[in-house]
C-alpha cells in the first residue's frame, strides 16, 4: 500500500498554483460600497463577461458581501431586459 | 407603510405623452390607500437586451412610492393585467433596509 501511495504522488501533475502565487487583483469596487443598484447598467457591465456570465470573485476581487450584491443586481437587471441572458452578437 | 420602487416596461407603440397620465391612474390605488408617490421617472424608449413579446424596444418608467404591502400588491396585479405593460418589477430599495436596522 505504501508503494502505491508513492506512485500516486509521483504521477500527480504539476499545477500552476504550485509554483506561481495568484496575482492580486484590484477590486472593481471600493471596499465601502455596500449597495449595488440593478439600474446602473454601465457599472454592472464590468462584472459580466462578453458572454453575459457573471465574473467570478477571484476576477472581480470583491468581498463576499459585495459579490453577492453584484450577482443579485445582475440577475434583477436581466429580468428587466437591461442586461442580456445571452448576448446577441455571435 | 414601506418604501417601494416599481419598474415598469411599457409597450413601445404607446404615445410618450399618454404615459404619465396613464401611470397616474394606476397609482390611484396607492393614493386612495393612504400611500404617497414620491417620484415618477420616465426613462423613455430604450432598447431591450432581449425580445419581450416580440418587441425589441420598451418604454421604461421607475416609480418610487410609499405604501402598504397590500396596496403595492394590488398595483402590481393591475399593471400585469394591462396589455400595454410588458413587464413589472417591485423592489424595496436597499439603503432603506439598512436604515431600518
Amino acid at each position: 500500500m505504501g508503494r502505491d501511495r508513492e506512485k500516486d504522488t509521483k504521477r500527480r501533475p504539476m499545477r500552476a498554483s504550485d509554483k506561481m502565487p495568484l496575482k492580486k487583483v484590484t477590486p472593481l469596487l471600493k471596499p465601502d460600497v455596500k449597495v449595488v443598484d440593478y439600474k446602473d447598467v454601465n457599472l454592472l457591465r464590468k462584472f459580466v463577461s462578453d458572454r453575459g456570465k457573471i465574473r467570478a470573485r477571484r476576477v472581480t476581487g470583491l468581498t463576499v458581501q459585495q459579490q453577492r450584491a453584484v450577482a443579485t443586481a445582475v440577475k434583477n437587471a436581466r429580468e428587466m431586459a437591461l442586461l442580456p441572458y445571452i448576448p446577441t452578437s455571435r | 407603510m414601506r418604501r417601494y420602487e416599481v419598474m415598469v416596461i411599457l409597450d413601445p407603440d404607446l404615445e410618450e405623452k399618454t404615459i404619465a397620465p396613464s401611470l397616474d391612474t394606476f397609482l390611484n390605488v396607492v393614493k386612495s390607500d393612504g400611500g404617497s408617490v414620491e417620484r415618477v421617472d420616465i426613462w423613455g424608449r430604450r432598447r431591450l437586451a432581449y425580445e419581450i413579446n416580440k418587441k425589441t424596444e420598451g418604454i421604461y418608467a421607475v416609480i418610487n412610492l410609499t405604501a402598504t404591502p397590500t396596496a403595492v400588491a394590488e398595483l402590481d396585479r393591475q399593471l400585469g393585467l394591462n396589455e400595454a405593460v410588458m413587464r413589472t418589477k417591485v423592489m424595496r430599495p436597499e439603503d432603506v433596509r439598512e436604515e431600518a436596522k
